[in-house]
């Protein structure tokens, strides 16, 4: 973990970040990448600074797509820990507050490992370390032989209070529903924007608030398509603009005013033609997607109205994630014999 | 075989018999071989449908874990399914059709809510969700094409053993029951002719002695006549 005392160092941290992002792949080469094998895509991975030493240094124990998927979220990984090392002082409390996904999925995977009883090494591939836990921690978390061990090593982390409060119902039940919502509720709560005040954060907070809504309105879709008997205002998340807890529970049974509520809210326009589909089709996926790339246009936005603030370093997180999952969508996609079209249709892409 | 048999008429009444047991055998095991192939015929097509189902089920499920991989990552999809233990469970009971005993299969916990599959809701996607309830449809097409298509293994292996079995009553057992039948007959026929004719013989035999007996008698009569007549002539003299 760095040190994250002193004053925000936006201009040093942005002027890292802006030849960082000056190394991204461009929609030229996911195209050309479309068009490749999964170990041309691997010596085209190799060849770039961002992937070389991850794709030598995992080459001797994965091959193929694995060893493209592994090599990605280690990449990911450093990325992001260099940001963070990078950041003193608010910004470092900014840009920790949405890389935290990663000690949620970290957290999860760890969960599951010890709940499917998987190998040590097999779940700590599996940990994707680009969030604030340091290795130390990490490592005790795989050391664990129970997920009331678990659950005891995060007492004093941010999760560790929802998963306290979880544990019981775990027990009683015997499923990991209780801890991953937990975990994911409490990840969700760190992200809401009470202490984003002042116009430089603005588009930050809309960006965090956009983020809730879409997460909201997916999943309230997702349990009322389930048909299953959910209130769905237990998975509510706070902080967002679009929906209250009570609201939703009335949307859920009625998923057309739900589409209504979205289409007359400012995500609307963006929105408009996903939701024209969603209300067309049965799958979910489209809609998905169409909030993943609303919100990159949101990222991709962020940082052009103030340039010295924590909003270009979120952009760049979310567009590096971007490339990453449009990498592995490739190389997975070729793996399962997809055609270069409907691979490219797959990505996001602004 | 014909020549093994005694030609007796207690076997000849007892071959009738068989042949006529053999016979209403032969007529009822047809009538279900017939009924057999009818319902055969109702199940294949079942079985047609429940196949094509299950492969439009497989495309489906592997396109939905193609692009979950794809899209989520080989991690997450595979960390979700860690997160469920409860595997589903089927029941196996039976049902019979015509004599035949086909399995029905029961299954439980096959088809789970977004709450009941051991991911969290907040933190998934639809993508994991559709994989899953593609692969749920899957397991579902998987048990009934599986008691369907045994139902019909089970159904087409009793027509073939009935279909033997009416075969052998038709081209083998009651051919050589029909022969031995007239062979006995056939035999017994001859053996009749054989005594009419030693009969015949007999009596023939019999009534040639009884001309000779007559013929000698009546030689010996006139033997005795003629005796008398030269007595008399000699005594005249």
């Amino acid at each position: 973990m760095s040190s994250h005392g002193g004053t925000s160092n936006p201009e040093y941290v942005n002027a890292r970040v802006r030849s960082r992002r000056a190394a991204l792949f461009e929609e030229d080469d996911y195209r050309k990448l479309a068009r490749m094998s999964p170990a041309e895509i691997a010596r085209f991975m190799e060849e770039s600074p961002a992937y070389e030493e991850q794709i030598n240094a995992l080459g001797s124990r994965f091959s193929g797509v694995d060893l493209i998927e592994y090599a990605l979220n280690a990449s990911l990984a450093e990325d992001f820990e260099d940001i963070l090392s990078w950041c003193e002082g608010a910004l470092y409390g900014h840009v920790a507050r949405y890389l935290r996904k990663f000690d949620a999925w970290n957290v999860k995977t760890v969960l599951r490992g010890v709940y499917a009883d998987t190998d040590r090494e097999a779940v700590s591939d599996d940990l994707i370390r680009a969030g604030e836990f340091d290795d130390r921690l990490l490592e005790r978390l795989l050391d664990a032989d129970s997920i009331e061990e678990i659950v005891e090593l995060l007492s004093g982390t941010v999760f560790g209070r929802a998963l306290g409060d979880a544990l019981d119902d775990y027990e009683s039940t015997g499923v990991l529903v209780p801890l991953e919502n937990a975990v994911d509720r409490a990840y969700y709560k760190l992200l809401r924007t009470d202490d984003l005040t002042g116009e430089a954060l603005s588009e930050y907070r809309e960006f965090l608030e956009a983020e809730i809504d879409f997460r909201n309105a997916i999943n309230t879709l997702r349990l009322a398509r389930s048909g299953a008997d959910i209130d769905p205002s237990e998975y509510f998340i706070e902080g967002g603009v679009l929906f209250s807890a009570a609201g939703l529970r009335q949307l859920a049974s009625n998923t057309d005013e739900l589409i209504q509520r979205i289409r007359e809210s400012r995500y609307g326009e963006e929105l408009s033609e996903a939701l024209t589909e969603l209300e067309a089709a049965e799958s979910l996926i489209g809609f998905e997607r169409a909030l993943e790339v609303a919100l990159l246009e949101y990222a991709d936005s962020l940082g052009l109205v103030h340039p010295l603030s924590v909003t270009p370093v979120v952009s760049y997180v979310l567009t590096k994630e971007r490339e990453v999952d449009n990498i592995r969508a490739i190389a997975r996609g070729k793996e399962a014999g997809l055609g270069p079209e409907e691979i490219e249709s797959e990505l996001v892409v602004l | 075989m014909a020549n093994d048999v005694k030609p007796t008429r207690k076997n000849l009444m007892e071959i009738e018999d068989r042949i006529d047991l053999s016979e209403r055998g032969h007529d009822t095991l047809e009538q279900k071989r017939d009924g057999l192939i009818m319902e055969f015929m109702d199940i294949l097509d079942q079985a047609q449908d429940v196949r094509e189902q299950l492969e439009a089920d497989y495309d489906t499920a592997q396109d939905k874990i193609n692009k979950a991989r794809a899209m989520e990552g080989d991690v997450a999809v595979r960390g979700a399914a860690a997160a469920l233990k409860e595997h589903p469970e089927i029941t196996t009971q039976s049902k019979n059709i015509m004599g035949v005993v086909v399995p029905q299969i029961e299954s439980s916990k096959v088809k789970k809510n977004l709450d009941e599959r051991g991911y969290g809701v907040l933190g998934s996607s639809a993508r994991i969700d559709e994989a899953a309830d593609a692969y749920e449809e899957l397991l579902e097409s998987i048990i009934l094409a599986a008691e369907v298509e045994t139902a019909m293994k089970k159904m087409l292996e009793e027509i073939e053993t009935t279909k033997r079995r009416v075969n052998a009553l038709e081209f083998k057992l009651l051919p050589e029951l029909n022969e031995n039948k007239e062979y006995i007959e056939q035999k017994l026929e001859e053996q009749e002719r054989e005594e009419i004719f030693r009969l015949k013989k007999i009596k023939a035999k019999k009534e040639e002695e009884e001309k000779e007996e007559e013929e000698e008698r009546e030689a010996a009569a006139k033997a005795e006549a003629e005796a008398i007549e030269t007595g008399v002539a000699e005594s005249d003299d």
